[in-house]
């Protein structure tokens, strides 16, 4: 059997974290077996707060601090049953713990949230759970963004482009402008999507995306959009 | 004539103009007029978040402007939107500094002041709710008897419930929603119950993560297809592009227990009323819907009394 594998979230911890014993004996009692599993004393003498203050200032992490680890979030989430790794209440506790290397640690795990809100939608404390991660995820990006995977930040930056220069999506132009900033534009001319673009042509779609346009006098809030500070 | 604004948002004007027109054909046969909502921008797709107090911006412009045009009431098809338009409504209506905010940044762009919270539909649950199972069961021409459809309500629809009408006004359930079963039977289908009806399609990183939406679409298609539908109906055009346009990502991901005709509600209640496939632009579909749809067509016709 693996070690530690009766450990509820053992994805959390590494193999020399856990001390297991064939037989162990404390006090005159035999505790060889189930009960004889334990973890060895975490101390983190110098916590870095400075991100928890970020986090709980801005607009979308200021709920952070309802949160009382019942991990209801992490229970029902997407991304924790794909990527074991994944936890938005460990996220948490690291924030408020001020455990920033764990949190650089995980910087390629944290961006995964897929956002679809089942975590905010059990919170029974009210954190709005999805926004809270994303902004972890804002500050992981500022903080290192070396870290940070190169799909992740094109992602972020295609769509602020796209959307605060035209006003609207077109969602051709968003792939284009995403593949390029990843340096995979070749994947635009694959026979699979050279198929799909020629099915679209000849059903007049291409038209209705060549023809999207702006809103009305969008330059003044494209303006504002580009350069105000959040 | 019942006139109702709605706002079908940069997606369905473009590529999922299926899911648009389909809905349009629909509200004619039950005698709605949908008034569009004038220069309209896209409502932040759910890629702004990280933008903070920004992301509010793009909503609240179309709000502002559904405002000016007279309404309060707006019907919107596309889950994104939905999602993104009661979110601002839901913050701008909790009041304080980020209402102000919220005015402030619109007054800032020159854009028409949000005066009061609007309310934001979703056409499912207006569809259900306002218009009424009764008067959409009298229009079914074509009852879709043993076609098996898996329905498929992705996330945004009902989650999270404190922000959205489908929860606060229509009484969705937030856990098991069901509105589209009921719907499907109100039409005649066979409603095939799935594990993954409101399983995350990982639309948010269609784009960047291809290895969990991936994953999470074929878990969507293999569990429908296991579970014995025929075809899957949607109600997002993001969703859309993982399990259709990107089915074959989903496919190299779990085998070929995902390949599944996947198409809108919109549509099945247009074949249902008695609409031919083309006007409802089954055809745009990347998944063989169209086959499935022409293969019910054509079995119907024999089994139909000649009139």
């Amino acid at each position: 059997m693996a070690k530690g594998s009766g450990i509820i979230e053992r994805s959390l911890l590494t193999d020399d974290q856990i001390m297991e014993y064939e037989n162990l004996v404390m006090d005159g009692i035999d505790i060889s077996g189930r009960w004889n599993t334990m973890l060895k004393t975490r101390v983190h003498s110098r916590p870095e707060l400075d991100s928890w203050d970020e986090i709980r200032q801005s607009f979308i992490g200021a709920s952070i601090d309802n949160c009382i680890q019942c991990g209801m979030c992490t229970a029902g989430c997407t991304v924790a049953h794909e990527i074991p790794e994944f936890n938005p209440r460990q996220f948490i506790y690291w924030v408020r713990t001020g455990r920033q290397d764990e949190l650089i640690k995980n910087a390629d795990v944290i961006w995964r949230c897929v956002g679809c809100y089942i975590c905010t939608n059990h919170c029974p404390k009210e954190v709005n759970t999805a926004e809270v991660i994303e902004s972890i995820g804002q500050w992981l990006h500022r903080t290192v963004p070396e870290k940070m995977d190169q799909a992740f930040k094109a992602n972020h930056e295609t769509y602020r482009h796209q959307l605060f220069t035209y006003g609207r999506l077109s969602l051709p132009r968003l792939q284009a402008e995403f593949l390029s900033r990843t340096g995979r534009r070749q994947e635009l001319f694959t026979s699979e999507m050279r198929k799909t673009a020629m099915k679209m042509l000849k059903d007049g779609r291409v038209m209705r995306t060549l023809f999207i346009g702006k809103p009305r006098r969008w330059s003044r809030s494209a303006m504002f959009l580009t350069h105000q500070q959040a | 004539m019942m006139k109702t604004a709605y706002f079908p948002g940069c997606s369905l004007k473009t590529i999922d103009r299926a899911y648009d027109i389909s809905t349009r054909v629909v509200a004619k046969d039950l005698e709605m007029t949908l008034v569009d909502v004038e220069d309209y921008s896209c409502c932040g797709a759910g890629e702004l978040k990280g933008e903070g107090l920004k992301s509010h911006f793009l909503p609240a412009r179309n709000l502002a402007h559904l405002l000016a045009q007279g309404e309060t009431e707006v019907m919107v098809s596309c889950n994104v939107c939905y999602h993104e338009l009661s979110r601002t409504a839901y913050t701008f209506d909790v009041g304080g500094k980020v209402s102000e905010d919220i005015t402030a940044m619109l007054k800032e762009a020159d854009e028409p002041p949000l005066t009061e919270k609007p309310s934001v539909r979703n056409t499912l649950e207006y569809l259900v709710n306002v218009i009424g199972l009764d008067t959409i069961a009298k229009h079914v021409k074509v009852p879709l008897t043993g076609l098996r459809v898996a329905p498929y309500y992705g996330c945004l629809y009902h989650r999270p419930g404190k922000m959205l009408s489908s929860v606060q006004i229509a009484g969705e359930d937030t856990e098991h929603p069901h509105f589209m079963h009921d719907l499907l039977k109100t039409l005649g289908a066979t409603v095939v119950s799935h594990p993954a009806e409101t399983t995350c399609c990982g639309g948010k990183n269609l784009l960047s993560d291809d290895r969990t939406s991936g994953r999470l679409t074929g878990r969507i298609l293999s569990q429908a297809k296991s579970s014995g539908a025929d075809v899957l109906a949607l109600m997002c055009p993001k969703c859309a592009g993982g399990l259709d346009a990107l089915q074959s990502r989903a496919i190299n991901a779990v085998g070929d227990n995902a390949e599944l005709p996947v198409m809108y509600y919109t549509q099945l209640i247009g074949i249902a009323f008695g609409h031919q496939p083309n006007e409802l632009y089954v055809g745009d579909m990347e998944s063989d819907a169209l086959g499935t749809i022409q293969q019910f067509l054509s079995r119907m016709e024999y089994s139909l009394p000649a009139q």
